[in-house]
Parts: C-alpha cells; structure tokens; sequence
C-alpha cells in the first residue's frame, strides 16, 4: 500500500523532466538504452527500502516480490495467473469439503545453508508465524487454520476435569463431526471433535466476558483456563514429508493464500539460534531460488542464484539487484539509461503515460487485483440513510472517472472485473436472474450495473429528504449539510484530481459540493480506521490472494475492514454459506448474490479498477504483468537474441513462451490435473 | 576562553534533553503507528504488537525508559527496520550524506568566495553585476528543478553521468553541484557584503595609511574580517548539509541521512526519529560552538571571558 504514496516533489519533477525523460515519440524504437546486461544479472527497482527480510514480518507488496525470490514456502504463484503451482510441496491432496489439506514436500529441499528442509520446518514456520511474540502483522491472512487465531490472539481454553467446554454449549454453532483426512493422530482427533471454548486470555477482559454470560459463569466455577498452545493448531507433520493443515471451515481460497509470504518457510536452526537478529546478513539463511550476496540498505539488496536450491537446474538469472527508489522520475530515469530492466507497478505518472503508451513492447498495463473506491461511512448521519448513499454513488460517472485516470478501469461494484472471469460470468448469470425478477428491460439493467443514473440520484436524495431544484443550467440542494460532511483522502496529487473529478460530477448531478480533506498518510489511516470521518474517505485495496473473497471480506463481520462500520448478519451469512459450497461455480454464484447485496446497501462509491503500469526491457522473457504483480523469479530469463525479445507486449498474456510454458509443464506435472483443478478454483 | 567551552558544551546536555522530550511528545501527538497500514489490523494482532515494542506500558514508564537508554547513548531499535539499530543506521548512512554535503559545501565556499571577493572588490563592475545575477538565479532555482534538468543535459544529451544512484565517483558529481549551487550562491552574496563593509571600515584606512599594499590589506586584514558573516552561515549550514538533504538524495537516489529522516516520520519510527533529531541538534550546537570560537581567532575584537 505504501506505493500509492507519492512524494511532494514527484509532480514537480515530473515537469521539470517531462521533456528529457521521454524521448522524442517515434525517434526510437525503444525508450532509451536497450542492450542486454552480460552478467545474466537482472536490475529491478522494487519501491520502498523493504522492511524486514522476515517474511512473516513484512506485510508489503515491495517486500513480496524480494521474499520470493529469497524464500518458498509450499505453493507458488503462477506466473501468468498467480494460480497456486507446486513449490516444496511437489503435490497435495484435499479433504471433499475443502476444510483439510495434505501436502507431499519433496525430499531434497534443502536450505541456504545446506540443511534439508522437512515437514517439520512448515510446522515450526506456521506455529511462529501464529504466536503472539512474533507480532505479525499478517497473522491473520491464516486464521481459517483451526484454533490459530485463538493461540494468536492469547486466548484460552476452559477445562473441566478431564473435558474441555465447547462452543456450541455457548452460542456456538453446531457442526456435524467430520472424520480426518489421512490417517489419524491424537491432534486430529481433538481437531475433528466439537469445537472447545476459547475465552480471552487476559484476566479482567475474560471476568467480564463471564460476568455477561451467567450460563458460562456457573459452567467456569471450579474450571481451569488453559493457554491454546502452538501445538494445538491445525499444523501437523504426518512423517518426515507430509504436512497436514486442518481449517476450521471450508474455504476453497485457502490453497491459494498459502503462496503468501506469511506461509514461507522460516528456518528453524537459525531463529532459534539468534532471535530476531537471525535476518541480519551475518546469520540469515533462506530456502528461495536466489540467497543474500550484498545487503546495502537503502541502496541495494543484492542476490544470487543458490546452489542448494532444489530446482537450481531451473532457475535461469545468475542473480537480481534489488534497488529501494521511490521517485518516480528517477526510476524512469534509470530505466531510459538502461542501468535497470524493470520497475515495479503503479510507477508511470498519469502525466507521462501519454509519452510512454507508444512503447508498446515495453510498457505493462494490464488490470490488477485492486481497487479504488470512496468508502462511506454509514455509522455517522446524514449517511446512515441508504438512500442518501445510493444518491450519491449513482450521481458518479465511473467510465469517465476512469477515462480521466487513463490507465485504470471503470469499476461497477466490489470485486474487479476482468480478473477472475469465472465470477464475472457468475455476477452476469445472477444478474440476469434479478433482472428478470426486477421486471426491467435489459438495457435498464444494463445501466444499472454500470452504477451511474444521475436523475435516480436525485429522485433518492429528494425522497431522503433533501430535495434538488433546478438551478440555471445545473441543480441545487440548499437543504443539505454539506457542511458537515467532506471527501477525505490523503495527501497526494493523483488522490486529489480524482477527488476533484468525483467533487464536480458531484456537483454537476446532485447541485452538492462537498469539501474536500486531505491529510498526511498515516494520520488519514487513523481517521480512517477509527470511522471518524463523515462521508466518504478514499479506500484502495488490493487483494490477497486470487479469490472475489479477497474482497467480498472487506466488508464482512464486526470492524471489518472496509472501515464503513457494516456489520450486516445477512451479507455475513451470505458469505459464510458460499465458503461452505464445495461446487465452485455455485460458489460463486452465491458470492455473486452475496455481492448484488452489498451494492444495494451503497456502502462505498466505486472507482477504479487499479492497472499494473510498469515498464520491463523487451529482453528480459518470462516476466508477467499479473494481478498483482508477483514475480515468480525463478522463470525470468535474459534473451540475448533481438529476434526472440517480446514484442507487442499488449498480448504478452495469451502469447506463449516455449521456455517458461515448458517449465511450467514440469513443474506442474507432480500434480495431477484434477486436484489442479479443484485448487484453482 | 576554555571556561566558555565548557559552559557552552554543559548547556547542550539539557538542551538536548529538552530537544528529544519536545520531540517525542510530538510524535505521540500525532495520529497513526508505525504499524497502521491500508489494511486495518485485528485488535489481537495490534495487541501483540503493542506488547512486543512495549507500548502497552503507560505513557511515563515508557517515556523514563527512553530517557534511560538515550542516557547511555542507546536510542534502541528501529521499529520499522527490525533487528537494526538505530546507532548502526545513523552510523551507516552518514557517510553518504556527509560525502555529497562536504564535498558541495567545499566547492560552494570555493565557488561563493572567489565571486563574491572579486565582486566586492570591483564593486559596479559588470563582472559584480554578472556574478550576482547569476546568485540570484542560484538562490531562486530550486534543486529539484536544477537536478532533473543537469540530469537531462548530462546523462541524457551528453552521456557524462549517470542519472542516478550511488557507486562509481562521476556519479557525485551532480548531486554535489545541485547541493553546491544554492550555497555558492548565498555564501558570494554574504562574502559580499561582508568584504564591502569591512573595506570601508577604520582598520582598513589604517593599514592602507600605514603603507601596505592593497595584497597585504587585502589577505592579511580585510578578509578575515570580511568572512564572519560567512563563518556565522557555515556552522548550521554544515551541520544540515551532514545530516543530508532529503530532495538530492531522492532524486539522486543517495542512501543518505535525510531521506531516512523523512521516511522515519512518514512511518512513525519512534526511535529513529529521536536518534536522528538528537543527533541533527547535537551537530548544530557543536557546529554552532565552533562557529562562535572562531570568531575570536578571525576578529581580534572579539574575546570570550
């Protein structure tokens, strides 16, 4: 997220070099120097100086794509797609219900240091990740883990003589028990018995939790409350190379999120050895295609290939130099003088993109897993009105905001388009069935999806009571607060022209200007997070992993964090009953009901669909504009020869590159189609 | 004149003291952690991290243990940048900045003395009226409009240097120049007016009355003289240029200190905000101190008791 920040300075430099950054449009085929570096070393510009090279303690995208060059962890990203392909686990198995997964790691893993990794290090990695001491900000990307999010949040288990109380006693739910997945073990049998009990850990916040409950205050008398252990979690090795993770329920996205960072392998004989100092580059030790060579903060993180890498045959850069640049002016600069191949996403200006559109074999755009949109605050009046909000989310034209952004597309509701074209053909299917029962004509429809219907807008805002008259040529509404309300956001140019484009069409349908509040970053996150914003404050998300899930959640359950204050039970029902739908397609369907829901309660004003925006050489192959602009690094190679470079890079995604196809194949081929299949979906 | 030393350098302890305190009262006023980010935490993940870095304690303990350790010289560990400290990091980074700051600082006062000199001393010339337009000029381009423009006519038109990033030694030279022009520019003027009214002075008339060539007047007396202003200029001038500059090393892609500083506030590093604000207010007394010494040893009017 730290890349939607801009410096102060970015627009003005940008007019400053607009003219020498660019070169003069049709004088070259390529934008500056093109001559593939000899060394077989790749020099990539990742953003912000990385946080930590833990990485179940870095939580962001610039990070991402360093640790995953330094580490692996079960599943990778899929080049193109960023589907889970087979990583130190060569295949698995999951459970008919999707709640249970058995992994086959291979058994020459082996460390940076030689060590051989086993199924052991994926319990240790895990168990760590959940533990309260090591903090983790991402910790909860893996609570569907079984009783992991109660060992994380410190929390215990209340047993009574031999038993221990259960949830379902206590307002719980009632679950059917399942029989284990695999053989079982004395862990899986408590797994697969009825859910127990976690109340808080800390004394004062658990009395009062009992106080309130006078059934669970006479059940506690005489009970002991028993800290959930490390070992109590849904993480077990079956033998020396079989690793068994137990949800607590079905969730068909789960396989995916296991190429998060959060589940890459940490090693065990290091941290244990020297705490948190085990990143410094005296001690770390990794298990990735590459390792650390030079560590230069702020300047440059430098890797090789490593040796012990399991598939090194495979992996085709002798090394990547990391380069932490923010400017965007410089990173372009380094670009044309040919010292770098790559940046990362999001880098090209919306005032340069004209200048760079030309470079076709070059420049990446392509739609991301990521959003823009105004969240709307619906705890605090006037907009606690669904009407009000609807108002004001249809008098937003999105194709021409999205026009006026350039390289973004216009986002109708939650989950972008385009990125999972499964969904998008459950959210048509669906529609068509609301359609049919609304009695509307299809191009009716058609228009309301697009969300943008600036006369309804008004009717609503009249019928919320504040009505709109005409007023010359355009509209007034002298009755509403618009004193109270403002669009917050944080301080950035590219934040403040949309926010001025969104303020005028405001203007123009709906006869309302609202003022405008910037802030700096992390004191709008407060503000943000805190709901003490009234009216809308901008909300970009990016997602997880590739699920709709990723962003249906956002808005799910009590402080969710979509930071509009929705706790809606029906929505929340609606996604808990998709997750436990083991058809994929019907999933999605409820995903898409789920989804129509939400947009009929107005909650956020959709924008954007976030576009990639990046830049690579043409000679670097096997490098791909995906979702999220996740680089499996270990095929990405350097092509010498101008005749196989990448050329009309807009259809890079359906072009086929023999070399990575066929490293694709090999890779995949540990893992037969039809679990391939139940895991991609 | 040691007695004032002394004093001098007992005042900075409180100051300092004083410096950190205002400091860190400023950061917990305001919004937003180290930790915050687009994605809202959980409240047990906060919680955890909350109770690792300690902020669950209350407010004076945990300010008496910042105090404590600041005390011994420890300002602790990055909160951001985990596993470093903040010692190491200051002590890593200065050198790029002091690199780019001396070396721009020198070639300014070499640049800056030399103009304003020659101006003072041909005073109405064209050459003083050509020079300081051209400061002007200097004092008015601001360096991120002269760096990008060097880089498009040295890295882009001529191919001299590289547009950015530190390593080989042609690579300073542009950062070194930006970070030189706004200097040359103030120090030429101040050199000036400074040599422009020490030539009118009494002790001036004398010694050219008693007979000494204009060289010997000039070197021996008006210069020294001349250069206070300049002097008084350097101490903070310095002291800021060494704790680096936060525009150059942006566009320059310098792993200096106040690109660092910046960041460190924008993601509410704590620890290195107060090591890094500690250790700039350090500099300027020191600096500072310096400055009024040499005051003694340039103008004879000048003693300490």
């Amino acid at each position: 997220m730290r890349e939607h920040r801009r410096q102060f300075l970015t627009a003005v430099m940008g007019l400053a070099l607009i003219s020498g950054a660019c070169a003069p449009k049709g004088s070259d085929k390529y934008f500056g120097k093109t001559v593939p570096p000899k060394d077989n070393v790749l020099h990539y510009i990742s953003g912000s100086e990385p946080e930590s090279l833990d990485p179940q303690i870095s939580d962001g995208q610039p990070e991402a794509r360093i640790l995953m060059a330094l580490y692996e962890g079960l599943v990778e990203y899929g080049p193109k797609d960023q589907q889970p392909i087979p990583a130190l686990a060569k295949n698995w198995e999951i459970s008919p219900k999707v709640d249970e997964f058995i992994f086959h790691i291979r058994d020459n893993g082996k460390w940076s240091d030689g060590t051989p990794i086993t199924a052991d290090d994926f319990v240790y990695s895990m168990r760590r990740g959940f533990d309260p001491d090591t903090a983790s900000r991402t910790a909860s990307l893996g609570t569907g883990i079984k009783y992991s999010e109660a060992f994380n949040g410190g929390q215990v288990f209340v047993k009574k003589g031999e038993t221990y109380l259960l949830d379902k006693d206590f307002g719980g739910e009632t679950k059917p028990p399942e029989p284990t997945f695999g053989p079982e073990t004395a862990l899986s049998r408590v797994l697969h018995s009825a859910d127990r009990l976690t109340l808080d850990g800390d004394e004062k916040k658990r009395q009062k939790q009992i106080d309130g409950d006078p059934k669970l205050k006479a059940a506690v008398v005489g009970a002991e409350f028993v800290p959930v252990k490390a070992e109590d979690i849904g993480v077990e090795a079956l033998d020396r190379y079989t690793l068994r993770i137990t949800l607590r329920q079905s969730a068909p996205y789960f396989l995916g999120l296991l190429a998060h960072q959060f589940f890459r392998l940490v090693p065990k004989h290091v941290v244990s050895q020297f705490g948190r100092a085990w990143i410094r580059p005296e001690h770390i030790v990794t298990c990735g295609p590459f390792r650390i060579k030079t560590e230069r903060p702020y300047d440059a993180l430098i890797v090789e290939k490593d040796p012990n890498y399991w598939d090194a045959a495979n992996v085709h850069l002798n090394g990547i130099e990391f380069y932490p640049i923010e400017e965007n002016a410089t990173q372009l600069n380094l670009y044309k003088a040919g010292s770098i191949e790559a940046f990362l996403n999001h880098t090209v200006l919306s005032s340069w993109v004209d200048e760079i559109k030309p470079y076709k074999d070059e420049y990446l755009n392509f739609p991301e897993n990521a959003t823009a949109s105004y969240a709307i605050n619906m705890t605090k009046p006037p907009f606690d009105n669904p009407k009000l909000r609807q108002a004001f989310v249809l008098a937003v034209d999105k194709d021409a905001v999205s026009d006026f952004r350039k390289v973004t597309k216009p986002l109708f509701g939650v989950t972008p388009t385009g990125t999972y074209p499964d969904f998008d053909a459950a959210m048509k299917k669906v529609g068509e069935e609301l359609r049919q029962k609304s009695g509307q004509t299809p191009e009716q429809w058609a228009k309301q999806t697009k969300l943008f219907d600036p006369e309804r807008a008004r009717k609503l805002l009249s019928e919320a009571g504040y009505p709109v008259q005409q007023q010359g040529d355009g509209w007034a509404c002298p009755t509403f607060p618009v004193e109270n309300i403002s669009l917050t956001f944080n301080t950035n140019e590219n934040n403040k022209a949309i926010a001025e484009f969104v303020q005028a069409q405001w203007r123009r349908n709906l006869g309302i200007t609202v003022p405008l509040r910037t802030m700096e970053f992390k004191t709008f996150l407060a503000e943000r997070h805190t709901k003490q914003y009234v009216g809308f404050a901008q909300l970009l998300w990016s997602g997880d992993y590739m699920d709709p899930y990723t962003f249906l959640s956002l808005h799910y359950g009590k402080e969710s964090a979509g930071d509009t204050g929705i706790d809606d039970p029906k929505f929340n029902a609606m996604l808990d009953e998709a997750n436990a739908e083991l058809d994929p397609q019907i999933r999605y369907e409820k995903l898409a009901r789920a989804e129509y829901y939400l947009l009929d309660q107005a909650i956020v004003v959709p924008l954007t669909i976030n576009a990639t925006n990046w830049m690579k050489k043409p000679y670097v192959k096997g490098m791909y504009p995906n979702p999220g602009t996740l680089l499996p690094w270990k095929f990405v190679y350097i092509e010498q020869d101008p005749a196989k470079w990448d050329h009309d890079v807009d259809n890079i995604m359906v072009q086929s590159d023999p070399m990575v196809d066929e490293q694709l194949r090999t890779l995949t081929s540990t893992q037969t189609d039809k679990q391939l299949v139940a895991s991609s979906k | 004149m040691p007695y004032f030393i002394l004093r001098r350098l007992l005042v900075i302890i409180p100051m300092a003291l004083i410096v950190v305190t205002i400091t860190w009262g400023l950061i917990r006023l305001a919004p937003g952690n180290f930790y915050s980010g687009e994605k809202k935490l959980s409240p047990a993940v906060e919680a955890n991290i909350r109770a690792k870095y300690g902020l669950d304690k209350p407010w004076y303990t945990q300010y008496a243990i910042m105090i404590k350790n600041i005390a011994t010289g420890d300002f602790g560990t990055s909160l951001k940048y985990e596993g470093q400290s903040v010692n190491e990091i200051i002590l890593r980074h200065l050198p790029y900045s002091a690199t780019i700051g001396v070396l721009g600082y020198l070639l300014a006062l070499a640049i800056g003395l030399t103009a304003g000199i020659t101006a003072a001393l041909k005073q109405n010339s064209s050459f003083d009226y050509g020079s300081m337009s051209l400061a002007m000029l200097g004092l008015s381009v601001p360096n991120f409009v002269l760096g990008p423009l060097l880089v498009l006519v040295f890295s882009f038109w001529l191919y001299w240097f590289p547009p950015a990033r530190w390593g080989s030694p042609s690579a300073i030279v542009m950062p070194v120049v930006t970070l030189a022009a706004i200097y040359a520019a103030y120090i030429a003027r101040l050199t000036r007016a400074g040599m422009l009214e020490v030539m009118r002075s009494d002790y001036i008339r004398t010694a050219r009355a008693k007979g000494l060539d204009e060289r010997t007047v000039l070197l021996r007396h008006a210069i020294r003289g001349g250069l206070i202003p300049v002097i008084s200029f350097t101490g903070p001038a310095l002291a800021a240029l060494l704790a680096g500059t936060v525009v150059v090393e942006r566009v320059f892609a310098i792993p200096g200190l106040g690109n660092i500083f910046i960041q460190s506030v924008l993601n509410r590093d704590e620890p290195l905000i107060l090591g890094i604000v500690a250790f700039i207010s350090l500099l300027i007394m020191v600096f500072n101190l310096v400055v009024d010494v040499s005051y003694g040893f340039l103008d004879p009017r000048i003693r300490y008791e």
